[in-house]
């Protein structure tokens, strides 16, 4: 055997363990559920081969396009705030501060505790009467419409439930967000902030026309995971509002979850599992491309 | 064949890896699947325990007291059937337990014994998941139906086939609060009255009070099983028996939906999202007078020290009725030791093992002599009496009902928070409905 041909082998065995992973709990259940997304499957009988009908019902089922609509209105609320948090916590802590380390520790607290428990903490926060929000907007003395400033039910009214949502996913992802800014922060070279300086630049000017281009490709990495994780979002719904109050939260991986487990339609849940991937990788690749044209743009 | 120039550390080496392999195949093969059997074909303790698996839905969340209760009775079990061993499977998780269930049974890993909320019983029963217990009923002497109440033992019946036995029940009736009626100078009600005669209690009892809170003459739960009897106490209903199409859009379903959205609107019961915003249970909280549920209420209500009364639901026909919940224990049709799982179903709806599980004031029990062991409490009585008025609910004969109960509850949010009128959201309910029920 050439060096070369041992080298190669040796590669794909290191590599092994992972690919055999991906392909037993990726790529095989992907394959599966695509073969599953052609038939009529109830999870007790047998199933039948229906084609496209599966794709076909879910274009005409108003549930479910209710359900894409709502998980757009998230990913375009959820996105630009997870994102534009992220990068101004990273560059708070990004300072050369006395004890910030604990800050940025406590900021990613979030990405290591049980989404569950989170919940919980969420429920009480936007609790009516003794809530943290609607205890803030009392001593502010907000109204919110036509609620007292304490009464205002967050997660069973319509208009508000899927915002208070949308602030919760931005708060869950900020640490793993916040880490990427700042190793992007930390990879700019002082000495380019030091000679804007130099020429006269604001800190915001620095930031502006320094850190913003710099930080472009991880930018674009960070909407992009974050794009895919909104659409993906599925634990507080399902622990907090149940797609409810009248539907609003009723997100694409929550309605795919009650499709194949309240009504036990496997085949339609794994059509909408399929159609779901492709709307994030339509989403990711528009992400892609247009961010690339702006940098682009920006380089030239 | 070893050479025989093989040194011998090395055979000793290649017979430890034999050793090894041999062992690891006994501890795999003791993993493995038992054989099919029963109690009777093995010899007590000198074979491997025939394990009895038993799936239900209680948890650490369970009062430790009934927890402690469920093991006793398990070990009492296994005492007399010396050779098994009872596994329990807890299924926890609000709503949680018909998939998962489901997925066992659909997995080829099912439970011998399966506990059923007999409102989704049909799911289970309609995909054939349960064996037919008639043949077991019929040759066991021991046995009686009769010893059951007949409406409750009805909820799992197909024909003549008998697919489950029942533990426990509740019908759904009227709790009051007696102080705030006597607060009020309102009269308690009595059982058959009219839907008048509660609208004009309900006036009575809602107010704004000092506080500026909202007192209402009746609380309101907007979960189908809750509120699906206000349907039937005007000749409506949500599907239709056969559980082919909607009957939400009848006039008599709508003119009932009308009644609760004129409620809501006079502010005698709360909407959800009034409901919501108090944070509170509103009746327990004593801000509701009145309230539509079933027994399993009854022990917070004691914990509260709330006297309470309990009433038939008022109904605008000459017979009310109310919709009887209830769980039972069924043998899955896969199960790996049918006569063992019929006796542990037999065991658990017994009169001795259910007098003590009823005990906690969970719910009234199936067997009417541990019922009527029950029976001198006036509430368990009032309880007792609206028995004979309860139908199955829907859910016990329709599989698709779920989905229903779903939409259901959508519609009753859209009429509460004022989105629809009753007409729109009934008639919008009924086409949702009919798709699901015709797929």
């Amino acid at each position: 055997m050439t060096r070369g041909g041992g080298e190669n082998l040796r590669g794909w065995l290191l590599a092994s363990p992972a690919t055999l992973y991906l392909l037993a709990f990726s790529f095989l259940p992907m394959l599966i559920a695509g073969w599953m997304s052609l038939h009529d499957w109830h999870l007790l009988r047998p199933q039948v081969f229906v084609g496209l009908r599966n794709y076909a019902d879910l274009l005409e089922n108003p549930f479910f396009r209710g359900a894409v609509w709502n998980s757009l209105t998230f990913a375009a609320l959820s996105v630009p705030l997870g994102v534009v948090l992220a990068l101004a916590v990273a560059a708070l802590v990004n300072q050369p501060l006395p004890g910030v380390g604990v800050f940025r520790t406590l900021y990613f607290v979030p990405a290591v505790s049980s989404q569950a428990a989170l919940a919980m903490v969420w429920i009480w926060i936007f609790l009516p009467q003794t809530g943290l929000i609607n205890w803030l907007l009392a001593q502010l003395n907000l109204r919110l419409g036509t609620s007292a400033p304490t009464d205002t039910a967050f997660l069973s009214e319509p208009a508000y439930a899927l915002p208070a949502l949308v602030l919760m996913f931005a708060w869950l992802g900020l640490g793993p967000r916040m880490v990427i800014f700042l190793a992007g922060l930390k990879s700019i070279p002082v000495e380019l902030h030091e000679s804007a300086g130099l020429d006269g630049a604001s800190a915001w000017q620095r930031f502006r026309h320094v850190t913003l281009p710099l930080l472009g490709p991880t930018t674009l990495f960070v909407a992009v995971t974050t794009t895919i994780a909104s659409l993906q979002f599925f634990t507080p719904v399902y622990m907090i509002t149940r797609g409810g109050p009248r539907r609003t939260t009723d997100l694409v991986a929550y309605h795919i979850y009650n499709e194949a487990w309240t009504k036990f339609e496997l085949g339609m849940a794994a059509a909408q599992s399929y159609l779901l991937l492709a709307m994030i990788l339509a989403l990711a690749l528009a992400q892609l491309w247009l961010l690339r044209r702006n940098l682009a743009e920006e380089q030239a | 064949m070893r050479p025989a120039t093989e040194p011998e550390g090395v055979g000793r080496a290649a017979s430890q890896r034999v050793a090894i392999c041999l062992c690891g195949a006994a501890l795999l093969a003791g993993c493995g699947r038992e054989g099919r059997g029963d109690a009777a074909s093995a010899s007590g303790a000198e074979r491997a325990p025939i394990v009895l698996r038993v799936a239900n839905w209680s948890g650490p969340a369970n009062d430790s007291g009934f927890l402690a209760l469920e093991r006793a009775h398990r070990e009492q079990f296994e005492r007399a059937h010396p050779g098994v061993r009872v596994e329990l499977e807890q299924i926890p998780g609000l709503g949680q337990f018909e998939s998962k269930a489901l997925l066992m049974i659909a997995s080829g890993n099912p439970p011998d014994v399966i506990q059923l909320d007999c409102s989704s019983a049909a799911v289970f029963i309609d995909n054939g998941a349960l064996l037919d217990l008639t043949p077991f009923i019929a040759r066991d002497s021991t046995f009686d139906e009769a010893g059951f109440f007949e409406n409750v033992l009805a909820l799992t019946r197909r024909g003549d086939a008998q697919f489950a036995v029942p533990l426990d029940f509740t019908p759904m009736v009227l709790v009051y609060n007696r102080r705030l009626f006597h607060e009020r100078g309102v009269n308690e009600p009595r059982d058959g009255w009219s839907w008048s005669e509660f609208r004009a209690a309900a006036e009575q009892l809602s107010f704004q009070r000092p506080d500026g809170a909202r007192q209402y003459g009746v609380n309101f739960v907007n979960w189908t099983p809750f509120w699906v009897t206000w349907l039937w106490n005007n000749a409506g209903a949500l599907v239709s028996d056969d559980g082919r199409s909607a009957r939400i859009d009848s006039p008599a379903a709508i003119a009932a939906l009308e009644f609760l959205a004129d409620l809501a609107r006079c502010k005698l019961m709360p909407t959800p999202t009034g409901a919501a915003t108090a944070g509170v249970d509103l009746f327990r909280a004593g801000r509701a007078a009145m309230h539509v549920t079933g027994h399993w209420e009854l022990i917070e209500y004691r914990l509260d020290q709330l006297d309470i009364g309990v009433v038939g639901l008022p109904s605008n026909l000459p017979q009310r009725q109310t919709v009887v919940y209830a769980s039972s224990m069924a043998v899955t049709r896969a199960a790996r030791h049918p006569e063992l799982a019929w006796e542990f179903v037999k065991f658990q709806t017994s009169a001795e093992v259910q007098r003590a599980r009823v005990a906690t004031g969970v719910a009234i029990s199936a067997n009417r002599a541990a019922a009527a062991y029950y029976a001198n409490d006036p509430l368990e009585q009032a309880f007792l009496r609206e028995t004979p008025f309860a139908r199955a609910p829907s859910g016990a004969l329709v599989a698709r009902y779920g989905v229903c109960e779903e939409l259901g509850r959508e519609m009753m949010e859209d009429i509460l928070s004022g989105a629809a009128t009753p007409l729109e959201a009934a008639r919008r309910a009924a086409g949702l409905m009919n798709a699901e029920l015709q797929r």
